[in-house]
């Protein structure tokens, strides 16, 4: 057993980065498409949603995590990209990853002025300023046209999407088609995030969270450092929402409510704030939660049944902030490490 | 001429609202510096009990003097159940910036969930004590009620109240102190615990009171106070978080500028003018209307 | 063993892995997905998606429940051919987003036989757009809403719309509007979104001029209200103003106008025209005395109507919903729970699914329904009732027919005439309880 513990993977660190971060990879994707055959087909459409949840966590990660920023608005951001994807793919027929790129860029744009006023705020003026933000954004739907007002724009999965005809019956194979697209902008966008934390930008946030005055005096322009974070973070909840529309087929304002913007704020805590890794524990929370109340209610009255869901998400998460600030992804390396340090003292 | 009379009189009494929403808000970031997202699922509660008790005996005063009592024993319960040990634990780095933030969330799930358990998700009319019909001025009607006006006064008294306490008693002295340096007022023989208590108690009273004023004119459901308690806050930040009076403030110039942006713009506009009037004041004063520039600048 | 020769080998071993996993990777076999499901010699299953809680359920949340009423009544009397139909309702706060999820829920975890009676226009869009019910051969019948575009039986093949279209309605009303008020001025409020805007292209195809029309973004009457769209109808000096939203933006709508003194001659839309639902959210009965509506059901006053008499007796003893106060609500729902047992009994023995829709195509055009106008359905027609009656409402608040007798107009959702009709519906079969 001590033989094993020894540090299983040292090996791997002999191996150069990039060729490491393709295994990686093609690892993950191996697994998602296994995974994806063995559940049944409610549990793939879900399995598209913890994409979708854990991408917009991800950029919760970037934010808060990593450059110390508090925003309740991301939801907006969200919108933003799933309705650049809706607008590139729909009206201009662009490819679906040439509207996702789209969609990124249109979001990071907008966080990247959002970032601006978010620099020179902090603590509750950040929280005020980007809440009047989650709820003022959706509603832009309903003065522009093109947006589709409160009913926004659908379309149809199947044309939009075009799962190839040899996997059969396309209409029975898109919600595999879609899980197949959602995994691959994940593990995407997985890679991009940690290559992104490992680098300057990633160390420079960090100086910045950890003491803004000192990072100053080492040279760091604090201001830019924070508007580049809020720009990269926002270009994930963009890529997020761009996925969550195409699990869905459509986007409407009412999909984007402060409430979506607190949902994955949830799921951030219960993942673990600081890690990547952890985002997609917390997006499987925020999708397993719900059926596990489903379960637990199945008899109980409507308005109970109904409510379970949030009653049990508001606990989790008191208790989280309260004995487990770190969220999962602390908890499991506190406990690798205790295992990992008692492996070593037995082999000693 | 008429029409703009009519949207100022709208401003008056959507701004008295929001003001009391704000000031629940200043109270406990005053005390404890945090800003509490659950003040709308209390205020939901408190309702319910109202309206519960008016189901019961009929008697509005009743219940919207039992919502206030409700609301202001729940605001210390939580300060005692959930903040204390919350502020005990404080930990730093990023968990610690948003342990507040998320603590109140949750709290809030919480409670609009327990209130749509006992009473169900479907929206409900909470009675007025008044006539919700226009006066009448001159022949013509206006669009404030017997109902506008009750709500513009109780705002004002609980207001003066505030104020007075504040200013005037030796509990508001050490409110105050406590507020603007805990170690000092501890060192001085302040009881900052109990003073923060008693805090979470008044906003939660006057949150308890925007509820019953404000669910008259809508309908009561168990998240329908979350529009008021985005527009309160916005109204806090905006009149700079610190003072009664910047709250006071803040909630009448949304309270007109939404009313203006309704009448003249339309209903669409009404959220992107929350947001930029928000930006526009703090990126002039990131202090808000009434703060004092402090802490450190980089 | 340096990094070079480690390299390669490792990435051909991470190949062979995903060239393996890829051959197990196995495809849906089509057979087992497009096996008949929800049924069985001894039950059949429906699901249903509307609001029981949120901005627009105050009235539909009572829908799902009287149909459900109306299945334990059948169930109880021997089911049909042996089978016991119960229906799964979910919640979708009338929010598309909720709406997918939940109808993905019903279709792949819950198994059910086919839709009934899903409501909402936004939501069963996105329904039809991302999960395509139609394409995978689900039965998606009796849908609530009466937007013309769910009537299109090449797209929507398993589609079956229930209440009559907006087209249909917005070019009834316009008519009668035509020759009850000539020359006054007209005003209209509208949802901001295909409902609101299918009965505008009614009205328009009607020749209707409106002096103000103003629009609603669903969900915004609750905050920050409608003052702005009365205020405009008010200055335009609108003398009759028709109200085509939810039943909370007209409880909203008419207590604005109320307090601003304005009291213009109301058309209530059908959609959110139910009297009951209107004083639950606190609207005087006074308020409402005189305003006009129209309906395609029976009025709910008229115990003299078998149906409404036996459906008013079910519901007493059989509706297990939280509010069952007798109401229009009801009665579309225990309505649409008969037309459903009358299909499933047309679909005979042997239930499958494409058996069900035939049986809707071709025999749906003669079922015994409480609708005083004709079902409309056919092979190349999917849509539900087609026409209406046109009433005012009394000083209790109920709809009574114009001139003390039902006239019944029909049309269709394109440029056909608006017409009286004289069709008579099929006598209620005994106790309520199909035997076609």
């Amino acid at each position: 057993m001590a033989d094993v513990s020894k540090r299983p993977l040292h090996f791997l660190s002999r191996i150069p980065r990039p060729v490491r971060v393709l295994i990686g990879i093609a690892l993950s994707a191996v697994l998602w498409i296994l995974i994806g055959d063995r559940i049944s087909e409610f549990r793939v459409t879900q399995g598209s949603s913890v994409a979708a949840y854990a991408l917009a966590i991800i950029s919760i990660v970037m934010l808060t995590g990593y450059s110390g920023q508090v925003s309740l608005g991301h939801g907006a951001f969200l919108a933003v990209g799933a309705y650049a994807c809706a607008l590139f793919l729909v009206n201009l027929h662009w490819p679906i990853w040439l509207s996702f790129f789209v969609s990124v860029l249109a979001a990071a744009g907008v966080g990247a002025i959002v970032g601006i006023a978010a620099a020179r705020l902090s603590g509750p003026y950040l929280a005020g300023t980007t809440l009047a933000f989650a709820v003022g954004v959706p509603s832009i739907s309903g003065l522009v046209n093109i947006l589709g007002g409160e009913q926004g724009i659908s379309w149809d999965a199947v044309e939009q999407y075009s799962p190839p005809s040899r996997y059969g019956d396309p209409y029975i194979f898109l919600n595999k088609w879609v899980y197949w697209i959602c995994g691959a902008a994940l593990i995407l966008g997985i890679a991009l995030a940690v290559n992104i934390t490992k680098s300057r930008y990633g160390r420079v946030w960090r100086a910045v969270r950890a003491d803004e005055s000192a990072a100053a005096l080492a040279g760091i322009n604090v201001a830019r450092s924070k508007i580049l974070a809020f720009a990269v973070s926002a270009g994930f909840a963009g890529f997020a929402g761009a996925i969550l529309s195409v699990t869905l087929s459509s986007v409407a304002p009412s999909t984007f409510g402060l409430s979506l913007s607190f949902f994955i704020l949830t799921g951030a805590v219960i993942g673990g704030v600081r890690s990547i890794y952890g985002a997609i524990i917390g997006a499987l929370a925020l999708v397993i939660l719900p059926t596990l109340s489903d379960m637990i209610a199945s008899n109980a009255s409507e308005s109970i049944h109904t409510n379970l869901p949030g009653v049990i998400t508001g606990v989790l998460l008191v208790l989280t902030v309260l004995f487990n600030p770190g969220g999962t992804a602390a908890a499991v390396n506190h406990l690798a490490h205790g295992l990992r340090s008692k492996g070593r003292n037995s082999a000693h | 001429m008429s029409t703009l009379l009519s949207t100022l009189i709208t401003g008056l009494s959507l701004g008295a609202i929001y003001s009391l929403m704000a000031i629940a808000l200043i109270l406990v970031w005053r005390s404890t510096r945090v800003v509490n997202f659950a003040q709308a699922g209390q205020a939901v509660f408190s309702t319910y009990i109202g309206l519960e008790i008016h189901r019961m005996t009929g008697s509005y005063w009743l219940a919207i003097l039992l919502s206030i009592i409700v609301g202001g024993v729940l605001g210390g319960l939580i300060d005692l159940a959930l903040v204390r040990p919350l502020l005990r634990r404080a930990g730093s780095g990023p968990e610690a910036a948003v342990a507040p933030v998320i603590a109140t969330l949750g709290l809030l799930a919480v409670l609009q969930g327990v209130v749509g358990m006992f009473w169900g998700g479907e929206l409900i009319k909470f009675p007025s004590a008044f006539s919700t019909a226009g006066l009448s001025i001159g022949g013509g009607k206006i669009p404030f009620s017997a109902f506008d006006l009750f709500t513009v006064g109780a705002s004002l008294a609980v207001m003066l109240a505030f104020s007075f306490i504040f200013q005037r008693t030796g509990l508001g002295l050490s409110m105050r102190a406590a507020a603007f340096s805990p170690e000092v007022a501890q060192l001085a023989g302040v009881r900052t615990g109990r003073v923060r208590t008693i805090g979470w108690s008044f906003a939660g009273a006057a949150g308890g009171l925007a509820g019953v004023l404000i669910t008259p004119t809508t309908f009561l459901a168990p998240n329908s106070l979350d529009l008021l308690l985005v527009f309160g806050f916005t109204a806090a930040v905006v009149g700079g978080l610190e003072s009664m009076i910047g709250g006071a403030l803040g909630g009448l110039a949304l309270g007109f500028g939404l009313a203006f942006v309704l009448q003249y713009a339309g209903s669409s506009y009404t959220f992107m003018t929350a947001f930029v009037v928000l930006l526009a004041v703090l990126l002039l004063r990131p202090q808000g209307l009434i703060g004092k520039r402090g802490g450190r600048r980089v | 063993m340096s990094r070079i020769t480690r390299t390669p080998r490792l990435i051909a071993a991470v190949a062979a892995v995903a060239v393996v996993g890829l051959a197990l990777a196995t495809v849906p076999a089509q057979a087992t997905l497009r096996n008949e499901v929800g049924v069985t010699d001894s039950s059949v299953t429906f699901g249903i998606t509307v609001p029981m809680s949120g901005i627009a359920a105050p009235g539909y949340n009572k829908v799902a429940p009287a149909a459900q009423g109306y299945l334990d009544y059948i169930n109880e009397n021997g089911g049909v051919f042996g089978r016991k139909v119960t229906l799964k309702i979910e919640d979708d706060r009338y929010a598309p987003a909720t709406a997918v999820s939940k109808t993905n829920k019903l279709i792949l975890k819950d198994k059910v036989f086919g839709l009934a009676g899903s409501l909402g226009t936004a939501t069963h869009l996105a329904v039809l757009k991302s999960i395509n019910p139609g394409k995978r051969g689900i039965p998606d019948l009796f849908v609530s809403t009466g937007y013309s575009g769910f009537d299109n039986p090449k797209k929507y093949p398993t589609t079956f719309t229930y209440l009559p279209s907006y087209v249909m309605e917005g070019k009834i009303v316009g008519k009668l509007l035509a020759s009850k008020f000539p020359g006054k001025k007209i005003a209209i409020l509208y949802q901001d979104d295909d409902y609101g805007r299918d009965g505008l292209a009614g009205f328009k195809s009607a020749g209707t001029t409106f002096v103000s029309s103003k629009g609603y973004a669903s969900g915004s009457q609750s905050s920050p209200g409608l003052g702005a769209q009365i205020t405009a109808f008010k200055a335009a000096g609108a003398d009759v103003v028709v109200l085509f939203g939810v039943s909370s933006a007209n409880g909203i709508a008419i207590a604005t106008a109320a307090k601003l003194g304005f009291a213009p001659q109301w058309i209530l839309g059908s959609v959110g025209g139910d009297a009951t639902t209107l004083k639950a959210l606190g609207i005087p009965a006074a308020l409402l005395n005189g305003a006009m509506g129209a309906s395609f059901l029976p009025s709910t006053s008229d115990d003299k109507d078998p149906y409404v008499a036996k459906f008013k007796e079910i519901n007493e003893k059989y509706n297990k919903g939280k509010d069952k106060t007798w109401d229009n609500n009801i009665l579309v729902g225990m309505n649409m729970g008969m037309t459903l047992v009358t299909a499933l009994r047309a679909a005979g023995k042997n239930l499958t699914r494409a058996g069900l829709v035939k049986a809707l195509e071709a025999k749906g055009g003669t079922f015994a329904t409480a609708g005083l106008v004709p079902l409309g359905y056919s092979a190349t027609s999917h849509a539900g009732y087609t026409g209406y009656w046109f009433g005012a409402y009394d000083a209790a608040g109920n709809l009574v027919p114009d001139g003390g007798k039902y006239t019944i107009y029909t049309t269709d959702s394109g440029s056909g005439a608006v017409v009286t009709s004289t069709y008579v519906r099929p006598a209620m079969p005994a106790n309520a309880i199909p035997n076609n």
